[in-house]
């Protein structure tokens, strides 16, 4: 009979630490959704020029995101080898895309020109004039 | 390692110890629940209340409590659900050998001969030491990432190591290689080093593996030059087969493969014809290879010679019977055959027909629980990892310890052909645990948010050819 106890209270502990375990995932789960959802990518700027943004800086994303030197592009450059409407990233499905927009100096990813909406994958370098950015995953949400 | 030593540090390191209260709560409730585990075995075997002899557990556990505290010292923020849920399953396995007849296992050590509960807790801590500085020592994870080639090559190395000196067992297979008194199963480190492989060769190619450049009939392909390293794939893992007679290895390479492919590319259809390949090449092998045909034959009708071929397959189904809801509890099932247990191989490929028996249903899914803890953690840092690399590793080496269980759990209870492997974490066997706490101790290492950054990418090939890329 007390054989029978021990069996039955060493099953019952497995399952109070599966619940216990449980417990702390859910919660888990809950505060990573409660987490704003914020970024779906970054750019961050790898090398710069004079008046441009400083390097090391770091562009949260918009689904569509519209590169030049034109003040009404989301993120604007000051970069006289852009051109005004240079470049549009966006964000289709699960994928980067990263598409020229007819710019003078053109637009290279990882070096290679581009024309076509290309995929572009977090790690990417892509240049717009002399300015080079890398996209990135957006920052993974920090507890406090 | 001396690649990790000798990384820069780019982030100002804390080495402020750091309280980990719920690993401690968690590992409290497996230090009960594994002295409830012993208690129950020593009282089946004594026939009244008692604890026996708890060295062993004691031993466990204080390396258990150890570990948790190296890791407070170290103060880095890991994961601090792993710890318990890997020790819970260790600790079971201990219980299990304890309970099992010792002689399966004997080995000499200097004046001591060790039996299989002993030698079983020599491993564990070996392992528990592997899990622990890997996942206090590695910040970095450049020397996978750099060298992925040369781990690659490695991993084939040692495959062809164990082709040519491996040494034959009774069933047939080549597993093991020997250097002296120590043997060990290399395809246990092998599954680690394709993981490795495959999340590098993944997260470079991942978009171009993705995009279809040519078509066959309705078929839409990736670049050919993208698709003959999985080509490769399916023939090393028939090859597996076909030279090592080792099915459990290929199936879990393949799968894992498969699964890692699927998680890169996000297409299915890549996973079908992996199966759809994986299945004809077995029909294939199944005419051709008269082992694999009798597995198959064992698997569907193992009642057809029930003291021969099937001998394993029927009294491991017997034995899932009488274990019923309950279980007879730990200690009191496991009938033998003359001095020997009525299932072959319950140390090793049958552990989890000898606790489904000892622990019913309700422990057997209890057991499963604890594996989906696992997964549930490894797909955590899977999903907040800053680089495709560290997430396709991440998810590959989660993915490592499900598919074998899962392979191994299916295989025991009739469900898929019975292969030889491993049940993570609690078969016998040093080779198994020690590749499982290398699994375990990087995937600590990597729930770590404050991990060194991924390095800045090269220049690569990626969006190749102007012509297929625009």
């Amino acid at each position: 009979m007390a054989i029978w106890l021990l069996r039955i209270a060493f099953l019952g502990c497995l399952y109070l630490f599966l619940l216990v375990v449980a417990r702390l995932l859910w919660r888990d789960l809950r505060a990573a959704a409660a987490q704003v959802p914020g970024e779906i990518g970054r750019l961050v700027v790898v090398a710069s020029v004079e008046g441009g943004p400083p390097a090391g800086g770091s562009y949260p994303l918009d689904a569509v995101t519209a590169l030049g030197r034109d003040v009404n592009n989301t993120i604007a450059v000051d970069d006289s080898f852009m051109s005004g409407e240079h470049a549009v990233l966006s964000y289709r499905g699960r994928a980067w895309y990263l598409e020229d927009r007819a710019s003078a100096n053109g637009t290279f990813v990882n070096g290679r020109r581009v024309v076509d909406p290309v995929p572009v994958a977090f790690g990417d370098e892509i240049q717009l004039g002399r300015v080079r950015f890398r996209l990135e995953r957006p920052r993974p949400a920090r507890k406090p | 390692m001396t690649v990790v030593a000798a990384a820069p540090a780019l982030r100002e390191r804390s080495l402020r110890p750091r309280l980990r209260r719920r690993e401690l709560v968690l590992l409290g409730v497996v230090a009960v629940t594994l002295v409830a585990g012993w208690a129950t075995l020593a009282s089946t075997a004594s026939e009244t209340i008692s604890v026996g002899d708890p060295s062993l557990l004691a031993a466990y556990l204080a390396a258990l409590l150890v570990v948790h505290l190296m890791f407070v010292l170290a103060g880095r923020r890991t994961d601090q659900i792993l710890l318990p849920t890997v020790g819970l399953l260790g600790g079971i396995s201990l219980l299990l050998m304890a309970r099992l007849p010792q002689e399966l296992v004997a080995k000499t050590l200097g004046p001591y001969v060790l039996g299989l509960g002993p030698m079983q807790l020599v491993w564990l801590l070996v392992a528990l030491a592997v899990l622990a500085v890997l996942a206090i020592v590695v910040r970095s994870d450049n020397w996978l990432r750099l060298y992925k080639y040369t781990w690659a090559a490695a991993g084939i190395g040692l495959l062809l190591l164990v082709f040519v000196i491996g040494r034959e067992e009774p069933g047939g297979a080549r597993l093991s290689i020997c250097a002296g008194p120590i043997c060990g199963q290399p395809s246990e480190l092998l599954k680690v080093i394709l993981v490795v492989f495959l999340a590098g060769y993944l997260a470079d190619n991942r978009v171009l593996l993705a995009t279809r450049s040519w078509r066959v009939g309705p078929l839409r392909l990736p670049p050919l030059p993208y698709l003959l390293p999985m080509l490769a794939m399916w023939g090393l893992a028939l090859a597996v087969v076909v030279v090592q007679r080792d099915l459990g290895a290929a199936l879990l390479f393949f799968l894992v493969f498969l699964g890692m492919l699927y998680i890169a590319t996000g297409r299915a259809l890549y996973v079908l014809a992996g199966l759809v390949a994986f299945m004809a090449g077995g029909a294939v092998l199944y005419q051709v290879l008269p082992y694999v045909q009798q597995r198959i034959d064992t698997w569907l009708n193992p009642f057809t010679d029930p003291l021969g071929a099937g001998y394993q397959t029927v009294r491991a189904l017997f034995a899932f019977g009488r274990g019923g809801f309950l279980g007879t509890g730990l200690g009191a099932g496991l009938p033998y055959v003359g001095s020997i247990p009525a299932i072959p191989a319950i140390h090793t490929d049958f552990a989890f027909t000898a606790l489904s028996e000892e622990l019913g249903l309700l422990g057997a899914l209890a057991i499963l629980g604890l594996y989906l803890v696992v997964a549930e953690r490894g797909m955590r840092v899977a999903a907040t990892a800053e680089d495709d690399f560290r997430s396709l590793l991440a998810a590959g080496l989660t993915l490592v310890l499900l598919v074998q269980a899962a392979i191994i759990v299916g295989g025991n209870a009739k469900l898929i052909p019975l292969t030889g492997i491993t049940l993570p974490f609690i078969s016998y066997g040093g080779s198994s645990l020690l590749a499982n706490a290398v699994v375990v101790g990087l995937l600590l290492a990597l729930s770590d948010r404050g991990v060194e950054p991924p390095p800045p990418p090269r220049p690569r090939r990626r969006i190749g050819r102007r012509g297929a890329a625009s």
